[in-house]
């Protein structure tokens, strides 16, 4: 009887044992893209579209940058180098003049040669307001383009304007001559095959879960990519992000979360990599025009009560590279001594106070970002009140919609707003943006000062680095002065990622780039 | 039939009237516009005028309302997403048999096991069966879905590799990759409904078998089994209520739980429609949400009818 008992409960746990069986994890594979040559990448959220010249979102930004290119390309490092065109271009005298000499062994994934048509064609409808390109404005310098021959473009800008090469690949790609009216918006938009250089080709969008594509075999940089096929998923909640890459699900995620990426690096097969991003800042918009902010001493005295250190690696654990002024500590551009000015100093946060029309203190409202967006803006406001408090700064927080709040930014609606901007990571793009008239967000600040504007004439003006360095200078110089716009630091791009992945690097730009990744 | 059927369609169809309503008002008094989303924190006010004149959304509310509903109601069209640029009903289709197949197994769970539950306890009062069932009804109330979808996740997915993390595998992939993609959301959608309805069936069921009819059926012998089920009967309308209620109520907790499994559904389409001010899209799914909760009533009220023939006359 014991006998049968005993095979009874073997019998029932083989039962069980082929019930789980088909639960084991070989089994899960076939739930998830991901076999052989494939390379699974994560992004955060929703993607809109894939069309650069529509793209808002950085993350996103991988997806055009699969299948689109540009004559220049601003790499993960920050450097400028040539794509499409063979060399960097030769610019007149008066800066006001670009010349492009076309690489001739670049074919469209639809097979058809590239030339300088197809430039001509892309930047044509790029400019045309009737296409209403969402990124037509950073590019709007540009007044014609003409093809002097197949393989040689010009661009004519209406005044010196060096940044817009850096502008190009977050915001633009070349596309074949006639494509947009071949295809529409809308293909562009969902299903981009076949009308890039790029070395993956659009292949499905499954909404809200992920879009792929396939290894384009006549890239023009023969060898890559080294994968077959590219997945990319959406998964918006931290907690499961992880998990897809701890489970071996994926092979890269995007924006870990802060407060668990030190411990997650170091988990078995996983590695991990953060960088400074060089235009990622967290911003506070002081609105100038408005009462306590009108005061340049009091502006000058919350930024000297803020302890960015701390902040930097305590509140945001390393992801958060302090800084006062609107430039990267780790920039070519950053300047010291302008930093220092409105870095931190409790004694002289409380000699500026005393000096300015409020010196027993004021009430402020900080509207700040529900959504986390690269880092929880809340984490750094409950701070901020804090440190206030000890000068005499009494802070209200208001917490707002993405769209409210970069509405109440645009029309200057706040008294002062915290939030992370991501920018192409070049120095003049948040200075024009937020510190000159004229601007989307010029009355975020309602900053609008002629020597401002002047130094930054003169830097678009410019291409040699030193003297560029020398003229960004006295640009931070100016906003220590002035302090019209506040800067707590500048954010960490940072991924996760699998062991069986190699030659993938962290870009200071924070768009995941994986033409060269191995898997 | 034909009377409750016709009868409750037709105040369905004013519940769903006004649902339309209160959601255009609604979506259109909250601030924040769908242009900004789209066209980005860059965008003019001359591109954001454009592309409210070109989406009709520089009306007035009420004529949107009834240009859509005219869409809705004349050609079954509900338009299309202001930011992916789809049709609603593509994009609803595509998501709906994700969110249906979810919240049906989940259904499923919870009524097996919350009408078990609460048979077992209520047949054996006092007894440790029905104080396990119990704290496993206050357990079940008192756990979060979403955080009950985490710690699933870290220990069935991530520490024993059991089943997949997150994702959704459709019926076309094998029905058992299918079932490894629901089970854990359907499981953390279902334990708090197990909860409630083993609580209901069971109070209802001790209820009936306190009735002097169930006295007389024992006096008169009859087997044990044969009690059970006729007093089972009536206690089940009050269940059957609560069940119709809790489907309802499960596409809405649905909203959560795709969201922890990362499952593309419908759930998750709403929730982007909402951060995006993608006011069709939301309209559509709200307005399927009510089509789904009226629906479920009217089968609650239907199976009722035929359980208890004290409505039958009455109707």
């Amino acid at each position: 009887m014991d006998h049968i008992q005993t095979d009874r409960r073997r019998l029932l746990a083989g039962g069980a044992a082929g019930a789980l069986a088909s639960f084991l994890p070989a089994s899960l594979l076939h739930a998830q893209p991901n076999d052989g040559k494939t390379l699974t990448i994560v992004l955060p959220s929703n993607p809109i579209t894939i069309d650069p010249i529509n793209q808002l979102n950085h993350d996103a930004m991988v997806l055009g940058q699969t299948v689109f290119e540009n004559l220049v390309e601003y790499d993960v490092d920050g450097v400028l180098r040539p794509q499409l065109a063979k060399a960097s271009p030769t610019i007149s005298a008066d800066k006001k003049t670009y010349v492009f000499e076309l690489r001739d062994d670049v074919t469209f994934q639809n097979g058809k040669k590239m030339t300088a048509e197809d430039v001509k064609y892309s930047f044509d409808y790029l400019l045309d307001p009737g296409n209403k390109a969402a990124r037509r404005s950073l590019f709007t310098r540009i007044t014609k383009v003409t093809v002097l021959a197949p393989d040689k473009v010009q661009f004519d800008l209406s005044e010196p304007y060096g940044p817009w090469l850096y502008f190009l690949t977050k915001y633009m790609g070349i596309f074949p001559a006639g494509s947009r009216k071949e295809h529409g918006d809308d293909y562009f938009k969902s299903r981009p095959a076949g009308v890039g250089t790029g070395f993956g080709i659009f292949e499905e969008w499954k909404p809200n879960d992920y879009i792929s594509f396939k290894k384009n075999p006549n890239y023009w940089q023969k060898g890559l990519p080294h994968w077959d096929r590219l997945v990319v998923k959406m998964i918006p909640e931290d907690a499961t992000r992880v998990a897809y890459l701890l489970t071996n699900q994926v092979d890269i995620i995007s924006a870990p979360p802060p407060r668990e990426f030190n411990r997650l690096k170091t988990m078995p097969g996983v590695t991990g990599g953060s960088r400074p991003t060089l235009g990622g800042a967290l911003l506070m918009y002081t609105n100038t025009l408005k009462p306590p902010l009108d005061d340049v001493n009091f502006r000058k005295a919350i930024s000297c009560a803020i302890d960015r250190k701390t902040i930097g690696e305590k509140v945001y654990y390393g992801l958060l590279e302090p800084s006062a002024v609107p430039a990267p500590s780790r920039g070519w551009w950053y300047n010291a001594e302008a930093d220092k000015e409105l870095g931190f100093n409790l004694d002289r946060a409380k000699e500026f106070l005393a000096k300015s029309k409020y010196p027993n203190g004021a009430e402020l409202d900080i509207s700040i970002q529900a959504e986390p967006y690269l880092l929880d803006t809340k984490d750094a406001a409950i701070f901020v009140q804090a440190q206030l408090a000890k000068i005499g700064v009494k802070v209200n927080l208001k917490v707002y919609e993405f769209s409210v709040l970069i509405q109440q930014a645009i029309r200057g609606e706040h008294q002062m707003a915290l939030q992370v901007f991501m920018s192409p990571g070049e120095p003049s793009y948040i200075i024009q943006v937020c510190l000159t008239p004229d601007q989307v967000l010029s009355k975020s600040t309602g900053y609008n000062n002629p020597e401002m504007n002047a130094l930054l004439a003169a830097a678009f003006a410019e291409t040699e680095q030193e003297k560029l360095k020398d003229i960004y200078g006295k640009i931070q110089t100016l906003a220590a002065r002035d302090a019209p716009l506040g800067v707590l630091g500048y954010v960490h791009a940072s991924n996760l990622w699998r062991d069986t992945v190699k030659d993938f690097k962290v870009n200071q730009g924070l768009t995941m780039f994986v033409g060269e990744t191995k898997v | 039939m034909f009377r409750l059927v016709a009868g409750r369609m037709l105040s369905s169809i004013g519940t769903l009237l006004f649902v339309g309503l209160a959601l255009f008002l609604l979506t259109r008094s909250g601030p924040g516009s769908p242009a900004r989303i789209v066209l980005g924190a860059d965008a003019t006010q001359q591109q954001i005028a454009q592309f409210e004149e070109s989406h009709g959304l520089d009306r007035p509310v009420l004529v949107q309302y009834g240009s859509w509903l005219a869409d809705v109601v004349l050609r079954g069209d509900f338009g299309k997403s202001f930011v992916t640029g789809r049709d609603v009903a593509v994009e609803i289709s595509a998501s709906l048999p994700v969110t249906l197949s979810i919240v049906l197994l989940a259904f499923l769970i919870a009524l097996v096991f919350g009408l078990a539950i609460g048979i077992a306890a209520a047949l054996n009062p006092g007894g440790v069966f029905d104080r396990l069932a119990r704290l496993g009804a206050v357990v079940g109330l008192s756990i979060p879905a979403f955080w009950l979808g985490i710690i699933l996740i870290r220990f069935i997915a991530v520490d024993l590799r059991l089943l997949p993390p997150g994702g959704y595998a459709p019926l076309s992939a094998g029905l058992m990759v299918h079932v490894q993609t629901i089970l854990m959301p359907a499981v953390s959608l279902a334990v708090y409904y197990i909860a409630v309805l083993a609580r209901m069936t069971q109070a209802s069921l001790q209820e009936a078998l306190r009735g002097d009819y169930v006295r007389t059926a024992r006096a008169m012998g009859l087997p044990s089994w044969k009690v059970v089920a006729y007093a089972l009967v009536n206690a089940l309308p009050p269940v059957i209520n609560l069940a119709a209620l809790s489907f309802g109520y499960m596409f809405g907790w649905a909203l959560i739980i795709e969201q922890v499994f990362n499952v593309p559904g419908l759930s998750r389409a709403l929730l982007n429609a909402i951060s995006q001010r993608d006011f069709l899209l939301l309209q559509g799914i709200v307005f399927l949400f009510t089509v789904i909760f009226v629906l479920a009533n009217l089968i609650a009220d239907l199976v009722n009818r035929t359980l208890d023939p004290r409505q039958r006359s009455t109707a």
